[in-house]
């Protein structure tokens, strides 16, 4: 089992050791870069020219290809024949019975399949890439409150045991001869059991840990200190501001696009 | 203010990992489990309404911030927002009393989830084309053959499950709710509020 | 130091007292143990010394509680932290699952308190020696094994260097040799560090062998309060729903048998019945 609920893969490349905010920064520009650049191919070029160097840099590009397609290919299926076979008023370019795949339904969809995979990707290259310690450590150095990143960083490191708990609860009922397959009644009624002592059991030891923290002085007002320590070099910050200037540049080259016809026109 | 802060007590910082966990697990295993409901925000729900609307927020939209972000399930960081709304909802009821009762209950996740869709429409037509890649985008298929646009075919969809969904989250609540020992809910700044 | 003074206190929506005037004083350097049966009022007792009763449970109290000079019943729970060490039985809840590795685990509370980082190294390096964590310092902390989690627990409390420490019943979850590590650890701690420790127990053989003092606990009340020698060997313990040590049981046996002159002290630890059966 999994000591944490993140998909981190822990090697020693130039990409893992690069500052976390370095890493959020060029995510950040690949988010705007899918969700601003218009047309249909640029975020496919844009996929192609950060996040695949990206990964193979960082050694995660099998793992990446295989995590993306995974999450992609429904939506993409789901796109292809939703909108590619049903958009109303479209231009039939395919036919296939009584059906036809529509022109403006193909490029809608070849577009957002795009957005997406340049979303996830890039959300997935962070995350296989950096340690989530450190980039909480990296927030809480720039105004992320200590509250917020202690809830996250817990929360990754619970569900494992919850996960756990609720293996152990399923074997026992499957063992007292609950089914968990069958129709959607007997499935319904193999989840209520395990709800009530998952849910109560959990809500008891918020007590304790509760307790726990308070006697380590989280609630401690004024400054802290870390035992880790992130490495940060001047070329890194540099890079930081350029990709944020980018984006900036690329948001505003998207409204633009945008406005321009309404008010030239 | 000061009652944001008594929201945001040490419990409530504690309870919000563990609410989390529920979302992300008892979602799991439902899916696993092939129900035509999701469940998986059960926890926001119950943070939501034991510790007022902001923490069930916060809980609502950090779960599927962390699920995205973990690498296993990236497709639901961008509906941050609808969880954060569902939560913010959660605790708005509860602080109206609708915890008490389980038609109330039923009632207000019912209202919660129609909500939900109406905000995860424009996030799925934007980010995803209108598409879930589940069961369910037969429906948006229904809608658009019919010459529905691309925003009010993807909310069709979400009105026709989402309610459902968010009755059955706020009726398990309020079971749990009835469950606990009260020396465990009065831990939480909004405990009269549900009992 | 520990010092009470006619303490009173309910939980809220409780009709009887948890603790019902207690009155005690605890030097410093002092290992003191406090036995009762379930319900007794030991853990609120241990919650009460680190200020969690009132301030966490809430409730009425009534007296006063100075702990290592603080008032606990008033002093922010944030001042408390670092001064007064609180350890429990599960050891699960006591890890924050906000940190990755033993090292940094221990490290959070001094993080909090925001003890330089120059100061930190040595002091963890020191503490995982004295609680038998070396080589675990990168693992995670969900990595190790009940016994281990616990000595981790335990070291990221010690690590704050607080005046006192109070465990609420350690080593419940913990087999033999776990719990003689445990003890052993804060034995020395108590002996050699200045550290008054305060413990809740129901392993009576282990307060006779490492206690200096022993409290007994009954519906809320101080009944017994004496060296273990003294208040484990007493004919009352039964009467407080507990158990004397087997070596106690036997001695008793052989005086009633006629085989052992009554006059004799009681034996609580094994070193003691060998002697005593010498």
């Amino acid at each position: 089992m999994s000591q944490s609920f993140s998909l981190y893969i822990p090697t020693n490349s130039g990409m893992h050791r690069l500052h976390p905010l370095t890493k959020l920064a060029l995510v950040f520009l690949c988010l705007v870069l899918g969700l601003f650049l218009p047309g249909v191919w640029l975020s496919y070029a844009t996929f192609a020219l950060i996040i695949i160097p990206s990964a193979l840099w960082g050694g995660v590009l099998p793992r990446l290809l295989s995590a993306l397609f995974k999450t992609a290919l429904p939506i993409a299926l789901s796109l292809f024949l939703i909108q590619g076979l049903f958009w109303p008023g479209g231009t039939p370019i395919l036919h296939l019975g009584p059906l036809s795949f529509k022109e403006e339904g193909l490029y809608f969809s070849i577009q957002r399949t795009g957005r997406f995979i340049m979303i996830i990707g890039s959300f997935l290259l962070l995350t296989f890439t950096t340690r989530p310690d450190e980039l909480m450590l990296a927030l809480n150095r720039h105004g992320i409150p200590n509250s917020i990143t202690y809830i996250i960083l817990s929360t990754m490191q619970i569900i494992p045991r919850f996960q756990a708990k609720a293996n152990t609860i399923l074997d026992a009922q499957r063992s007292r001869g609950l089914e968990t397959e069958g129709n959607v009644l007997v499935r319904i009624r193999a989840l209520l059991p395990l709800i009530q002592p998952l849910l109560l059991g959990s809500i008891v030891d918020i007590d304790e840990r509760a307790i726990a923290l308070e006697v380590r002085a989280f609630g401690r007002k004024g400054p802290r200190t870390s035992l880790l320590t992130l490495h940060d070099t001047p070329a890194q910050r540099i890079a930081r501001w350029l990709m944020l200037l980018a984006a900036v540049a690329v948001i505003a080259w998207g409204i633009y696009l945008w406005l321009a016809p309404r008010f030239i026109a | 203010m000061e009652r944001l802060k008594r929201d945001f007590s040490t419990i409530s910082l504690v309870m919000i990992p563990v609410a989390i966990a529920i979302n992300i697990v008892i979602g799991t295993i439902v899916y696993a489990l092939k129900l035509p409901l999701y469940l998986d925000s059960i926890g926001t729900v119950f943070a939501g309404a034991v510790a007022g609307p902001w923490v069930g927020a916060l809980t609502g939209a950090l779960t599927n911030i962390i699920w995205g972000l973990s690498g296993i399930n990236p497709g639901y960081t961008p509906y941050w927002p609808v969880a954060a709304i569902i939560g913010l909802l959660a605790g708005i009821f509860s602080g109206i009393g609708w915890f008490k009762s389980w038609w109330k209950a039923i009632i207000a996740g019912l209202i919660t989830g129609l909500v939900a869709a109406f905000v995860s429409g424009p996030i799925t037509t934007y980010i995803a084309g209108g598409v879930t890649g589940s069961g369910t985008d037969v429906v948006v298929a229904v809608f658009r053959n019919a010459g529905w646009g691309l925003l009010p075919s993807t909310w069709a969809q979400g009105a026709i499950s989402d309610p459902f969904d968010k009755a059955a989250s706020f009726l398990i609540v309020w079971v749990v709710i009835r469950a606990l020992p009260l020396r465990f809910l009065d831990r939480f700044s909004r405990a009269e509020d549900v009992r | 130091m520990i010092r009470l003074a006619d303490v009173t206190y309910r939980y809220p929506r409780a009709t009887v007292p948890a603790l019902d005037g207690l009155s005690f004083e605890v030097s410093t350097g002092q290992f003191c143990a406090v036995i009762g049966a379930n319900g007794a009022g030991k853990t609120t007792l241990c919650s009460a010394l680190a200020g969690f009763v009132p301030q966490f449970y809430r409730g009425t109290i009534t007296g006063s509680i100075e702990v290592a000079g603080l008032n606990v019943v008033e002093s922010p729970l944030a001042d408390i932290a670092g001064t007064v060490g609180l350890v429990f039985s599960n050891p699960f809840n006591q890890i924050t699952g906000a940190r990755f590795t033993v090292r940094d685990e221990i490290a959070f509370g001094l993080e909090n308190m925001a003890v330089p980082v120059a100061e930190m190294e040595p002091r963890i390096e020191e503490i995982m020696r004295f609680a038998g964590l070396e080589g675990l310092a990168d693992r995670s902390p969900f990595a190790l094994s009940g016994g281990q989690q616990q000595r981790l627990a335990i070291a990221s409390v010690l690590v704050m260097r607080p005046k006192v420490v109070v465990l609420d019943e350690p080593t419940s979850q913990l087999d033999p040799v776990g719990a003689k590590e445990v003890f052993s650890v804060l034995r020395s701690l108590a002996t050699t560090a200045e550290t008054t420790v305060f413990m809740a127990e129901q392993k009576l053989e282990w307060v006779a062998a490492f206690a200096d003092r022993v409290l007994v606990l009954h519906q809320g009340k101080l009944v017994a309060d004496g060296p273990p020698g003294e208040v484990l060997a007493s004919p009352d313990l039964g009467r407080y729903g507990l158990q004397p040590t087997r070596y106690t049981q036997v001695a008793r046996a052989a005086q009633l048998a006629g085989l052992r002159s009554a006059d004799t002290p009681l034996p609580v630890t094994l070193e003691q019945a060998v002697e005593f059966f010498n």
